[in-house]
This record gives structure tokens, C-alpha cells and sequence, in this order.
């Protein structure tokens, strides 16, 4: 059986230079206006997905007025000086097709996929929302209400719903990432109809805006139908507010207990990560999968199945533009306390600083992570989300087609050599959660 | 780029741009061939991305599985359980090596990959192919799970809902509307297993879909050096007779008294396939009913009255025979309501129709969707296997969307009057009984079922003199008469469960005199929750928390504080009302509803024949079941309990180890 094994892992090692990653092919251009557009033509199937990615998120946001990027998600459909209120989604789903946004620290998404025919019909929606969106006391007011029942049900009501926030508020001190983009309700509650046309009038324009067409398109009709809609969009006036505040380096850790409305406790802690595009981030990403990626990852494999101490443990990097945190979680099983389960975790962590990985498992983990980024390109709203993320973030359209060689440069050194450096035990933000029951004790 | 932005200017903003002539869709038939032991291959080439995937698929008849109710839901996972040459383990540990995915049921063996790890992945799969070995300890696991869930599934009102509709449908001796029991899932063999894959994993009724990044010739090459030595087989074919429409409505009722929504679904068997004719017309139908969320019913019964999060229809397709089917969980008292506006809108569309601006919407939604599911590139192999398994004609799909198109608002209208049958549905409720008594009638002839779908026995109250105090004597009378009962003032039980393989240890402490109380929990030897009531107080330590209860906890808490709870009713001025006689697991029982003064409610069975207690039900802790009573001290104690309950995901099903009358306890107990 181990020769077999070498054996297969020789086949591998020489078949490895072959890329698998077939090359995503594309076309951008930039208006004058600063909007920036990506194409991606692939005719087999008569679907076309238009997405806008708007550069801000909640870092972008004045701490006194947190929640507006994902505030504007809600708002910016509630339609524009010629798409009446509501008909936003309502136009889309009758024509045949879908759509959905989304906010993070960063970035907003806005996407739909339509039958090819309505191309036009979809760009000229981006624009009228681009140009001048709907914004009034009536929209605010619904919207308000409807994102008071996202909170409500997304992290207020939901067990363990909160975690980002609490994570987020002791892993930053200075940096905006501090607070998560659902931000702050009375905040919201507070800002006048001037704040959110201000916000609107800084942040929604076409210099801060990534417009990708990707599907069953033809190249020159495309560029002449989205210069006919978005070149009359005026450029923003002001400066785009990019945040510069360098998060400083944590030397003690930071240990603190939520109580929560759930049954079982759980520990998270988590570590602060380099900026995104740094290239440790591939390796911390393939780290989280040798962790808790699938049944037999390391901790799962452990302390789920063997030692049965915790009932579940992930471990996420949350990759921010300016660096983000790698969060890990562990829930525990009946009768297990927190600091059992902890000092399980940290052990297993340690062994990985100490030991590293064997060489099979390596090898598997590269197998997974390719099979992965090839499936993230199986659909045009994948290839239409990695294009534009790869313009923003990496600011090269092309990073889409490097990704695979970026993780193949991670060595199984370096996997060991990031696990020393990034998961410390004296810059860690370490979270219990209890029951509240329990604090109605202390 | 000054002259173009003048240019552009012009634009006009004031309307939606007219969409472009409607693509066409170019389905390339997929390669096919077929190999000397009958096996059929369709191979759809789609290079853009450097993966593979094989889908294997058996075209059987539907089976009737009868006393072995069940047996096809293990085969998947029994097939993927080892093979002649690879345990569980090793098998799982080599897929995701190479980090590929495989996967079975009981018609159809699925595998992909990345394009460099096809010859690995094509020998996995033949392997679980040829070579399986069905082990028993899998099927023992399997089993176990199914139970579990089967448990917890009588309690789901939806489940509830699908066993019953499947079963008025299609009726119980039919392939869709038979149902799975403990008994017939304990049936099951390994035995079963090995004949069912022997009898019908045969090339001669079976479809490979090779979708992916490989062309014909290779695609040819694999195959046959994967699958021609695979042999063929004899395999029967299965007829069964075509149920039939109610002769009128009827009404279908399931008492879930713990309901506070009542799932509505309304319903009739139909033929619809594939290769029928007017396959189209009844999508086009079903979406402007109830297909979407413009659809009429969720306009009326969510937008307009707001009776549901949600209420749509749905029409199926399939080979033998499919169900119309409309449906929404609603609150109780709009149950009536509800099903009012279901039939109103139901009538509508057979008698007035449907209008050319819905027509277009329905069109627009179905073109949209059959657009965007292509872009899987599977899709065209389902495309190429249903041509052939239902015989329909070569252009059914490339001319799917032209003959969307060319519908005719009178089309849909004909399809209606002859699809559509207001006067021929079993109209099917699970709810509470008590609150929807006197309002179902109106809709047709009430039957009322069980929670597995059998009729519920319609069980009159014989004796006209019966009240609640005096079920609750018989009671007291036959576990010992109330002498006997009364000389009981202290207990000591201790009861273990077993719960996903982990033993809890229950002991409970009465002292009946001294209105005190306690349980406490333990799982391996600890102490996982401790429930003390005395003193007027009651409090609960769980996991070293301790929580104080507030006076209505208390007051609730307290109806179970006693060995016999029946003996304090009286004295603590609990309000009794007699509801009926339920069927319970087969067993006619006097329903009792016990308040207490704070309003709370705990509702007891009592055996009509033998007159003890069977079940007892509350909303808050669940429900338990009381069973093997035996004699101790001249008084009848259940020996078993089944406990079902919200905190707990799988009933519990508890034996008492130990049981003590009239220890002495201390104070130290109850601390």
C-alpha cells in the first residue's frame, strides 16, 4: 500500500506543471467617466449575467453612520426617476430571470441573469440605478423596516448570529473593519434623507463602479449599448473616502465572554491576516481546509468524530482588502466546557506549527483547492463575480486565470511557516459563548 | 468621445428598451452510442472546464416494496459502503484524494472529477459497480438513522401532509402511495439489498451521461474498457392499476393538536408526462394558478389577504402517474378562509380563464428558466435520456420555446377544463381538530386520518354519562384503586435512555407530602441538569447554570411535580374538560384537557378498555407516552416511557431501572 501511494504521488509531482485551469477569456474597457467594464463572451447557452460591483463596503462608512453600504443594497431597489417603486425585482423575475446583491466589508454586489435578448434591458436598469436612483423618505422608511427584520432574523434571533459582529468589534481597535456591515440601527434611524443622497452622490458612481457582462453576448453590441446608458452618468465629484488607517499590531490577546440566547457554548477565536492580495493569503486559505475543510480534516476528523468534544469547528478566513481575520469556531458537545474544547484546539493548532503536514495530506489538499477553483467558474454568475473581484481587488482582470498557479506556489513549508506566523496566541481575539442563563449568576 | 457622449444623450430613459428577437437556442444533440450489453451512452463535449462527470442512470419500473416498505432508500449508500476491494474508509479516502466526488441511489451511480483524474475516478466507480459487498453493520447504522427519522417525521405536520396526500392519491398499494413503518424498515435484509442490485443493475435498462471536457472517441474507449464487461439481465416489468379522481370532493383531516397552522393541500391524481401533447399547456397553466410568486393564488391568499407566507399549485409529470396538487400552511383560524379562496380560485380558471397579459408573463418566467438551465451542461444529457426513455419525438427540446411561444390563450383555457377538476379533490388538512370542528364541512364529506395516513377511527362516545372526573377515577381505580394510590408519598425512579449511543440517566425524586420534587440528568456519570421544585420555588442547574423559574414556570412545572398527578387536580383547582375519544397508536383513549389556573394546559389519554393512562401532551415539554405498566406495592407504574419533544431531536425512548415507593428522603435531596 505506501508503495502504491509514492508511487501515485510520483505520477502526480510530474503531471502537476499542467495547468488545468483553462483560461477565462475577456474584454475591458474604461469610460471616461471612470466606469470600468468587463466582458466575458461565451455564446453556448443564451443567458447573460450583468453584475455592478460598487467599491465600497462598511469600512467605507463614517463611524457615526454604520449600515448605510448595506443599507444601500436594500434602497438601490427600491427604483429610479423612471423604474417605479418596487418594480425593480418584480421587471427582472417577468422577463425571465433572477437576481440578488450583496454587501461585505469591501465591496456591494448587484446581479442579475436574464435570456440574452434583454441585455439592453438589464443595462439600462444598472444605469437609471447608477444615475439617479431612487431616494426618498418613503423608500428609506420601507427599507428601514425591511433591514430591522434582516437583523432580527439574521443575527438577533439566530443562535451564534452575532459572532461576526462581536469578532470584528475586539479584532480591530483602530481600522473601520470594526464594525460589520449590518453596522448599527440607530445609526440609521438618526441619518437624515440629505446623509443617504450624500452617500449615494460619493460612493454610487461610475468611478467607483465595476459593470461585468458575462454570457451569451457579442463584443461590439455590448461596449456600443453600455456606452449608449452609463457615458452620460457623470463622473462623482468628490474624492472616493478610502480609509488609511493602519490597523497596529495586537501584543496581548484579547479574552471576553457573550452571552447569547443558546443552548451550547461555543469558542472562537480569531487572528488578524495580512491584506488580501498578499501571497500568505493562499496559504492561509489552503491552512483552513488542512483544518476543517470536510470529514477528514484535521479538526474535524478529531474533535468531532474521534475525541467527540466539539459538535462542530470551522475555521474561515474572512479576506479583507486591508487585511481581515482568520476565525475559527468549535460548538461544544453535551457536558464539554469551553476551556476544554480551547485547549483541544490550540493543541491541534500547535501541532501543525510544530510538525507541519505530511506530504500526503498536502498533496490532498492541492487536489481539493484546484477542484475547487474550477468549479468557481462553472457558471457565468461565477465567472462574472471572480472577474470583477480580480479587477477590484487584485487590479488585474487576468488574476482570474493566475489563481491556481498563486496556490500552487504555496509549499508545504510555507503552510507551516504561516500557521507560526499568523496564528499567535498573544495578538488573538479568543470569544466565549454562553447560555445567558449563566450570567444572570455573576 | 465629446461627439459620442452627444450622441448618446439622446437615449431614451422613459421606458424599457424592447428585448431583441428571442435567441435561439441551439441544443447540439448529444454523441450517443450504445454498447453490445445494451448499455446507452450519450456524451455531451463541453470543454470549458477541465472536468468530467458520469452519471449513471437505471430506468426501471416504479416497485412495489409492500412489508419491505424502504429497502430501495438504502441502496445508495449501501453500494458506497465497500467494495470486494476497498473498505468504506479507503474508498472515501481515495475520492477525496484526488479530490473528486462519487455517489449512488438506488438508480444511479454519479462520479466526477477533474479531467486529469478520470481513469482514478472511472475505476472507483466500477468498482461500487461490480464489486460491492453490502456490509451488515452499514445496513444496521442505516437502519437506525431511517427509524430516527421516520420518529420524527410522524410529528412533522409537512410529513404528516405527504404521507397522507400520497396515500389518498395513489392509495397505499401503489409504488407512490405506500409508506415505510418501523416494522418494514426492521424487515429489511442484506439479502434484500443483494437482490434488488442483482435484479436490476443491468446495462439493458440503463443510461450513461458522460458530460464534460472528453470527446466521443474517448469517451468510447472508456466506456468500453470500464463497462462492456458489465452483464446483461433479465428485469421485470411492473404494471399497476391507474388510481382514480373521488367520485366528489372529500375532506381529509389529520388532528395535530399541537398545530397552530393547519398545512392545506388539495389534491388529485393525473396522467401528464413528457410525451403528452399538451405537457406544455399545463406548465403554462399551472404557473398562472400557482406557480410563482405573481401567480393568482399567492396574489390572493399572501398579497391580498395574508393568510400565508406562501401558496402555490403544482402539476407534475411521470411516466405512470403524477397529482395536481395546491397548497399553504396557514394560520389556524383562516383554515377555512384559505381553502375558500383555494376552490374559488381553482373554479376561476376552469370557468373564466386566463388572459393574454398572464400568458405572456408565464411564457416569459418558463422561456427564462429553460434558458438558464441549460447552462449546465447536464441539462442536455437529461435532455437526450428522457427523449429516449419517453419516446418522445427527436425536436421535443429544440422546439421547446417556439412551441411556448405559439400558445394560445385558448389553449390554456381548453387544458384547464380538461386538467383542472374543482369537483373531484381530496381537500387534506393537518391541524388542530379541536379549533377547525363544525368548519370543514362545508367542503365535502369529513374523514379523519392518522398521522401515517390511515384512516383514524371515527369513535363515537358510547357512554353519554362519561365526564373527565370520572375518566380520571377509572384511572385512579385501575392502577390500584385510590387507597392504594394514596398510601404512596415518596418515590424513587431512575430511568435510562440511550440517545445517538450515549447512555442518560434519569432520576426523579417524589415527595408528594412535602410538595417537593427533583430530576436530575446524567450523561457518562455527570451531571448535565438538575430540576428542583420545593418550597414554593423551582429552579433548573444546567451544565453549572442555575436558573431560577418565574411564578408561571413554577405553576406549569408543578402539574408534573406529582407521582400521581391525578390525585392534587381537585386541590390545586385544575379545570378538567372531556374532548372526545382519540385513536392513540391504535388505541381508542378519552382525550382530557387539564388547566391550570395560569392558564396552562396539559392534555392526558386514558384507555377507553383498560382505563390507564397512555399519553400526556404538552406544549411546551412535548409529549410522552406511558407503556408496560406493572404492579409495585399494589399500585400499576408504566415501565417504559416514549418522550417526544421540541428540546430534543429524536424521541427518547426511556426504561425505569429501579423504582422505590416511600424511600425517606432528606432535605439534602431537594437542595
Amino acid at each position: 500500500m505506501k508503495k502504491f501511494a509514492l508511487l501515485m504521488l510520483w505520477a502526480c509531482s510530474v503531471c502537476s506543471p499542467i495547468i488545468a485551469q483553462n483560461d477565462i477569456e475577456f474584454r475591458e474597457f474604461t469610460l471616461d467617466n471612470g466606469l470600468h467594464v468587463i466582458m466575458h463572451k461565451d455564446n453556448s447557452t443564451p443567458i447573460v449575467v450583468t453584475s455592478v460591483l460598487y467599491h465600497v463596503g462598511s469600512k467605507n462608512e463614517n463611524p457615526e453612520r454604520t449600515g448605510f453600504a448595506h443599507f444601500f443594497e436594500h434602497l438601490l431597489f427600491e427604483g429610479s426617476e423612471h423604474i417605479g417603486r418596487g418594480e425593480y425585482s418584480k421587471k427582472i423575475q417577468s422577463e425571465g430571470g433572477t437576481l440578488n446583491a450583496y454587501t461585505s466589508n469591501d465591496i456591494t454586489y448587484y446581479y442579475e441573469s436574464l435570456p440574452s435578448n434583454k441585455l439592453e434591458m438589464a443595462l439600462y436598469m444598472e444605469s437609471e440605478r447608477m444615475l439617479h436612483a431612487k431616494i426618498d423618505e418613503e423608500g428609506v422608511e420601507t427599507q428601514r423596516e425591511v433591514v430591522k427584520e434582516e437583523k432580527r432574523q439574521r443575527y438577533d434571533n439566530q443562535p451564534y448570529g452575532t459572532i461576526l459582529p462581536e469578532t470584528l468589534k475586539r479584532a480591530y481597535a483602530e481600522h473601520p473593519y470594526q464594525w460589520a456591515p449590518i453596522g448599527s440601527l440607530e445609526h440609521l434611524n438618526e441619518a437624515s434623507l440629505d446623509e443617504f443622497m450624500d452617500f449615494y452622490k460619493s460612493f454610487y458612481v461610475p468611478n467607483n463602479a465595476t459593470l461585468t457582462i458575462a454570457g451569451d453576448i457579442d463584443y461590439a453590441q455590448t461596449e456600443e449599448w453600455v456606452k449608449m446608458y452609463f457615458s452620460e452618468i457623470p463622473a462623482g465629484a468628490k474624492e472616493i473616502y478610502r480609509p488609511s488607517i493602519e490597523e497596529p499590531k495586537k501584543v496581548t490577546e484579547i479574552r471576553d465572554v457573550v452571552y447569547d440566547n443558546i443552548q451550547i457554548p461555543a469558542v472562537i477565536q480569531a487572528y488578524n491576516l495580512p491584506p488580501k492580495n498578499d501571497p500568505d493569503s493562499y496559504a492561509m486559505d489552503m491552512l483552513s481546509t488542512y483544518l476543517t475543510g470536510g470529514n477528514s480534516s484535521l479538526m474535524t476528523k478529531e474533535l468531532v468524530d474521534k475525541q467527540q468534544k466539539a459538535l462542530a469547528v470551522a475555521a474561515i478566513p474572512l479576506d479583507l482588502e486591508d487585511g481581515g481575520i482568520f476565525i475559527m469556531y468549535g460548538i461544544t458537545n453535551m457536558g464539554i466546557k469551553a476551556e476544554d474544547l480551547e485547549s483541544e484546539i490550540d493543541l491541534l493548532v500547535k501541532q501543525v506549527q510544530d510538525e507541519g503536514v505530511s506530504e500526503q495530506d498536502f498533496k490532498k489538499l492541492q487536489n481539493i483547492i484546484e477542484n475547487d477553483l474550477v468549479s468557481k467558474n462553472a457558471t457565468m454568475s461565477g465567472i462574472a463575480q471572480n472577474l470583477s473581484q480580480s479587477h477590484v481587488f487584485y487590479g488585474d482582470t487576468d488574476h482570474i486565470n493566475n489563481e491556481l498557479e498563486l496556490y500552487r506556489d504555496v509549499s508545504r513549508e510555507d503552510l507551516q511557516r504561516v500557521a507560526k506566523k499568523y496564528l499567535t496566541l498573544d495578538g488573538r481575539v479568543v470569544l466565549y459563548y454562553l447560555p445567558k442563563s449563566e450570567q444572570n449568576q455573576q | 468621445m465629446v461627439l459620442s457622449t452627444v450622441g448618446y444623450a439622446q437615449v431614451d430613459r422613459s421606458k424599457y428598451p424592447e428585448p431583441g428577437p428571442a435567441p435561439k437556442i441551439e441544443l447540439e444533440d448529444p454523441a450517443t452510442f450504445t454498447l453490445d450489453n445494451g448499455l446507452k451512452v450519450f456524451v455531451v463535449e463541453n470543454h470549458k472546464l477541465p472536468r468530467v462527470a458520469f452519471s449513471l442512470v437505471i430506468n426501471r419500473d416504479p416497485i412495489l416494496e409492500k412489508e419491505k416498505a424502504g429497502m430501495t432508500g438504502f441502496v445508495g449508500d449501501m453500494l458506497t459502503a465497500g467494495t470486494s476491494n476497498r473498505s468504506k474508509d479507503e474508498l472515501d479516502e481515495e475520492v477525496d484524494f484526488i479530490g473528486a466526488s462519487l455517489s449512488a441511489g438506488s438508480t444511479s451511480i454519479y462520479a466526477s472529477s477533474l479531467k486529469k483524474h478520470q481513469g482514478k475516478i472511472l475505476d472507483l466507480m466500477a468498482d461500487v459497480l461490480y464489486n460491492p459487498i453490502f456490509p451488515q453493520e452499514e445496513l444496521d447504522k442505516l437502519k437506525k438513522q431511517a427509524i430516527t427519522a421516520l420518529a420524527t417525521s410522524k410529528d412533522d405536520p409537512n410529513s404528516i401532509s405527504g404521507k397522507l396526500t400520497a396515500a389518498l392519491v395513489f392509495g397505499k398499494d401503489h409504488p407512490y402511495g405506500e409508506i415505510q413503518t418501523e416494522e418494514t424498515l426492521e424487515n429489511i435484509t442484506v439479502e434484500d439489498i443483494e437482490t434488488y442490485y442483482q435484479t436490476y443493475f443491468k446495462p439493458n435498462i440503463a443510461y450513461l451521461a458522460i458530460v464534460g471536457d472528453i470527446d466521443k472517441k474517448e469517451a468510447e474507449k472508456v466506456v468500453k474498457d470500464h463497462f462492456s464487461k458489465w452483464e446483461r439481465g433479465e428485469v421485470p416489468e411492473l404494471n399497476y392499476e391507474m388510481p382514480s379522481l373521488p367520485e366528489n370532493n372529500r375532506v381529509a383531516l389529520v388532528d395535530r393538536s399541537a398545530s397552530v397552522q393547519s398545512v392545506i393541500d388539495i389534491t388529485y391524481p393525473l396522467e401528464m408526462s413528457l410525451n403528452n401533447d399538451e405537457y406544455l399547456d399545463t406548465r403554462v397553466l399551472n404557473y398562472i394558478l400557482g406557480g410563482g410568486s405573481t401567480s393568482r393564488l399567492f396574489m390572493n391568499l399572501r398579497e391580498d389577504k395574508g393568510y400565508t407566507y406562501g401558496a402555490y399549485s403544482s402539476i407534475g409529470s411521470d411516466k405512470l402517474v403524477t397529482s395536481f396538487s395546491a397548497g399553504a400552511s396557514v394560520r389556524t383560524a383562516v383554515t377555512d378562509s384559505a381553502i375558500h379562496e383555494f376552490i374559488y380560485e381553482i373554479h376561476r380558471i376552469v370557468e373564466e380563464g386566463v388572459n393574454e397579459e398572464e400568458l405572456d408573463a408565464a411564457k416569459a418566467s418558463l422561456s427564462g428558466s429553460f434558458g438558464r438551465a441549460l447552462e449546465s451542461p447536464s441539462t442536455l444529457a437529461n435532455f437526450a435520456i428522457n427523449i429516449d426513455r419517453y419516446d418522445l419525438p427527436k425536436d421535443f427540446y429544440t422546439t421547446y420555446l417556439q412551441r411556448l411561444s405559439a400558445l394560445t390563450v385558448d389553449d390554456i383555457n381548453r387544458a384547464a377544463k380538461k386538467y383542472i377538476k374543482p369537483e373531484n379533490m381530496y381537500i387534506t388538512i393537518v391541524g388542530n381538530g379541536s379549533d377547525l370542528k363544525g368548519k370543514l364541512e362545508q367542503f365535502g364529506e369529513v374523514s379523519l386520518f392518522d398521522n401515517q395516513g390511515n384512516p383514524a377511527k371515527e369513535i363515537e362516545m358510547t357512554d353519554a354519562n362519561i365526564t373527565a372526573e370520572k375518566v380520571i377515577g377509572k384511572y385512579i381505580d385501575a392502577i390500584g384503586g385510590e387507597d392504594a394510590v394514596s398510601s404512596l408519598e415518596t418515590a424513587k425512579i431512575v430511568m435510562k435512555a440511550e440517545v445517538q449511543g450515549q447512555v442518560i440517566e434519569m432520576t426523579v425524586l417524589y415527595d408528594d407530602p412535602g410538595m417537593r420534587f427533583n430530576q436530575k440528568v446524567a450523561m457518562m456519570g455527570n451531571t448535565v441538569s438538575s430540576t428542583t421544585l420545593a418550597d414554593g420555588k423551582g429552579s433548573v442547574v444546567a451544565m453549572g447554570n442555575t436558573q431560577e423559574l418565574n411564578d408561571e414556570q413554577y405553576e406549569e412545572a408543578k402539574m408534573n411535580m406529582f407521582l400521581v398527578p391525578e390525585l392534587h387536580y381537585g386541590e390545586l383547582m385544575y379545570s378538567l374538560s372531556l374532548d372526545g375519544i382519540k385513536d392513540v397508536e391504535g388505541e381508542n383513549a378519552y382525550k382530557v384537557v387539564v388547566s391550570n389556573p395560569t392558564g396552562a394546559k396539559t392534555v392526558n389519554y386514558y384507555s377507553v378498555d383498560s382505563g390507564l393512562k397512555i399519553k400526556s401532551e404538552n406544549e411546551k415539554s412535548g409529549e410522552m407516552m406511558f407503556l408496560d405498566y406493572e404492579e409495585k406495592n399494589g399500585v400499576l407504574y408504566p415501565m417504559k416511557n416514549i418522550v417526544k419533544s421540541p428540546m430534543i431531536p429524536v424521541p427518547l425512548n426511556t426504561t425505569v431501572e429501579s423504582l422505590e415507593f416511600n424511600p425517606s428522603l432528606t432535605d439534602e435531596d431537594f437542595k
